[in-house]
């Protein structure tokens, strides 16, 4: 008894010092980001642009004179593009006590594996994963700056079935987090429509042959492709392959986000062309988007794209929150970030809802002869 | 019917992939009796280097190959020296883990150089711009149709080297016996050089192939390295038809059970038959029994 009474001191005394620690962030000094990225292994390709993205954010911050006085600083850390690598390096990140806030990751499986550490640190975590779940389970701590897959497969669907009027949809996805969530939410818009799909094919990352899978969509006599793919190098590859074997240009093909990315472009060349894709970023798409292509390109000499749009927002929308929170303690930037309302960012315009989900918008795009042209900004409803 | 064409010649020309990186295993394994984790490395080495000659320095395709087989060659001398020359007279394992070591580093070393984004190299042959032609229903990728070439090539170059000549006979003497093999004359540790440099061209060969097609990433060569080592297991380690049939065999497998099973496990599939092998006959397709081969 009296073992388990001590027992259980050392454990209140552990969380004070861990509470009294977090507090301590708040005196001088810069402000600390952790930022999670892929500096090796399978997801390195978005590294260098999600990287500067958040750079130039906290540059801009800090030349505007910081936050309360103090400059943001990045803490970065790799997660080695797998699940486990992820909720290692937040660990780490959280370990040092002045962490205030994290940035990543944008891998929908990463997240999931990570949101049990984040519910127990207590620590605002913003993310770009896509997959539905990831602000439907009740977490508190995870604010979301891209729309969510329910809403780009509500958008697919709607533009492919009731503008293009196709009804023989094929589905094709990675086998992940992010590729399964976004098949069930194809799904289920098509039985909405009292619509089943003609045929359903999943891949691996870094497949590099797809004849099984362009045989199948070939043979299903399909009339429209809606695919869900993770990297964009398969997709590339995917997209090539598709054109050799005769499946492209004819099949009329709407992909998720990472069809319209730069590396596809580069990879893929004119297989894309004629391609529908949906983005939830345009550098076109609004002002601040403009903006941001501007400053991005003066200081890298390159184009933006979603991977850097994403983490310049995050790094904005944090230093907002924390501009107008009281003081630097979690609950306070968390209830400062729930509260921002009609900002615009390089996304689209930010309103978090109570599950942490800032956006609601997805931009239609078409592939005219090798670039992307916005078609339209559909906005749908929460869910 | 034009499908299943489809799907056999994509599934030759990877298993001609795989078995080209499964002779350099092979090899390798010959020479030395050690397992080369770093054989999937050299094939991305050689589709990077390739690819700077090529893209960077706008060379004639031609010329850029041959130097970049030249480096190869020059890396895989370094190779041996670097990381088996030192841990020659070691059991094999500490061998093996410096392999698995240098297989990490190659590809970081790889990230750091050329960076993290997937690079485009074109193909050899650019008729019409749509890089093959479609015979019958099926899309003949000139690409993979130089694979196949290529790989029978050296798989005949290959065989008659170590079957007809003297220099193959003293490699497969080395493999044997090595303290009987320097009792005899032949030079134990300047023949382990070599093989280590052809390795490292083969290795990089296969690479320079599949650029084309897989597009150049750090990481493009663990996958196929992998591959490859199932397919030397499947073909009997150290048999250089088991390695080609080994790689072909498993080639084609993955692509109909992709197409006619799942996709998502075709990977799974070509694991499968390196468990049914070292289960029912370790020895492999070709392999003799160990206590035969002494």
């Amino acid at each position: 008894m009296r073992r388990r009474a001590r027992f259980l001191i050392a454990i209140v005394a552990g969380l004070a010092v861990f509470t009294a620690s977090r507090g301590a962030a708040q005196m001088g000094g810069p402000i600390k980001i952790g930022q999670l990225l892929p500096m090796t292994g399978n997801f390195a390709s978005s590294l260098k642009m999600q990287r500067q993205g958040a750079e130039l954010a906290v540059e801009e911050v800090n030349k505007a004179g910081g936050i309360k006085g103090r400059m943001l600083q990045l803490v970065r850390e790799d997660d080695k593009s797998t699940d486990p690598g992820a909720v290692q390096a937040f660990q780490k990140l959280i370990e040092d006590k002045e962490m205030v806030a994290v940035i990543g990751s944008i891998r929908s499986t990463q997240i999931l594996a990570m949101l049990p550490t984040i519910n127990e640190a207590q620590i605002p975590v913003m993310i770009g994963g896509t997959n539905f779940s990831l602000t439907h389970q009740g977490s508190r701590w995870v604010f979301r700056h891209r729309p969510h897959d329910g809403f780009s497969a509500q958008v697919m669907v709607k533009f492919v079935v009731e503008e293009l009027k196709k009804n023989k949809i094929a589905i094709v996805h990675t086998s992940d987090g992010f590729g399964n969530g976004g098949r069930d939410e194809v799904i289920k818009g098509l039985k909405a429509r009292q619509m089943e799909p003609v045929v359903v094919k999943a891949i691996n990352t870094g497949d590099k042959d797809y004849t099984a899978v362009v045989t199948a969509v070939k043979n299903s006599g399909a009339d429209a492709l809606v695919t869900y793919f993770t990297s964009t190098s398969d997709l590339a590859i995917f997209a090539t392959q598709a054109k050799q074997q005769g499946l492209l240009p004819q099949m009329t093909w709407i992909g998720s986000p990472s069809i319209t990315t730069t590396d596809a472009a580069k990879l893929a060349g004119d297989a894309l062309v004629g391609t529908y894709g949906i983005g939830d970023y345009d550098p076109t798409g609004n002002p601040a988007a403009q903006a941001f292509q501007v400053a991005y390109k003066t200081k890298f000499n390159e184009d933006t794209d979603l991977f850097s749009a994403w983490t310049y927002d995050a790094v904005h929308n944090l230093a907002t929150a924390m501009t107008r929170a009281p003081d630097l303690k979690p609950d306070s930037i968390r209830a400062a970030i729930l509260a921002i309302k009609k900002r615009m960012g390089a996304e689209n315009e930010y309103n978090f809802d109570e599950r942490g989900d800032g956006l609601d918008h997805y931009y239609i795009l078409r592939n005219e002869g090798g670039t992307w042209k916005v078609l339209k900004a559909v906005h749908v409803e929460r869910y | 019917m034009a499908s299943i064409g489809q799907i056999l010649l994509a599934g030759l020309s990877l298993g001609s992939v795989y078995a080209l990186t499964a002779l350099g295993f092979v090899l390798i394994y010959r020479a030395t009796n050690v397992v080369n984790f770093a054989q999937g490395e050299f094939l991305m080495l050689g589709a990077y280097f390739l690819f700077t000659f090529v893209e960077g320095a706008k060379l004639n395709y031609g010329v850029a190959a041959v130097i970049a087989i030249g480096m190869l060659g020059v890396f895989g001398l370094l190779f041996a020296l670097g990381i088996y020359y030192p841990l020659r007279n070691r059991s094999f394992l500490p061998v093996i883990i410096a392999t698995i070591g240098a297989s990490i580093m190659f590809q970081n070393g790889a990230l750091a150089i050329w960076g993290s984004s997937p690079e485009r190299l074109r193909p050899v042959l650019e008729i019409g711009g749509s890089g093959g032609v479609t015979l019958g229903g099926v899309f003949f990728n000139y690409q993979y149709v130089i694979i196949l070439a290529v790989t029978l090539v050296l798989m005949a170059v290959q065989y008659a080297f170590f079957e007809f000549t003297l220099l193959g006979k003293k490699t497969q003497a080395i493999s044997q016996d090595k303290d009987m093999a320097r009792l005899l004359g032949i030079p134990v540790t300047g023949m382990i050089a070599l093989t280590f440099m052809y390795s490292t061209v083969l290795g990089g060969l296969a690479g320079m192939l599949v650029a084309p097609i897989f597009f150049l990433q750090h990481n493009m060569g663990s996958i196929p390295g992998l591959k490859a080592f199932s397919a030397s297991i499947i073909g009997g380690f150290g048999d250089v038809r088991g390695a080609i049939v080994g790689g072909l065999a498993l080639g084609v497998l993955e692509s109909f059970g992709g197409a006619f099973i799942s996709t998502v496990y075709k990977d799974a599939f070509a694991f499968l038959l390196v468990i049914i092998f070292l289960l029912v006959r370790p020895q492999g397709f070709f392999g003799e029994k160990v206590g035969e081969k002494a």
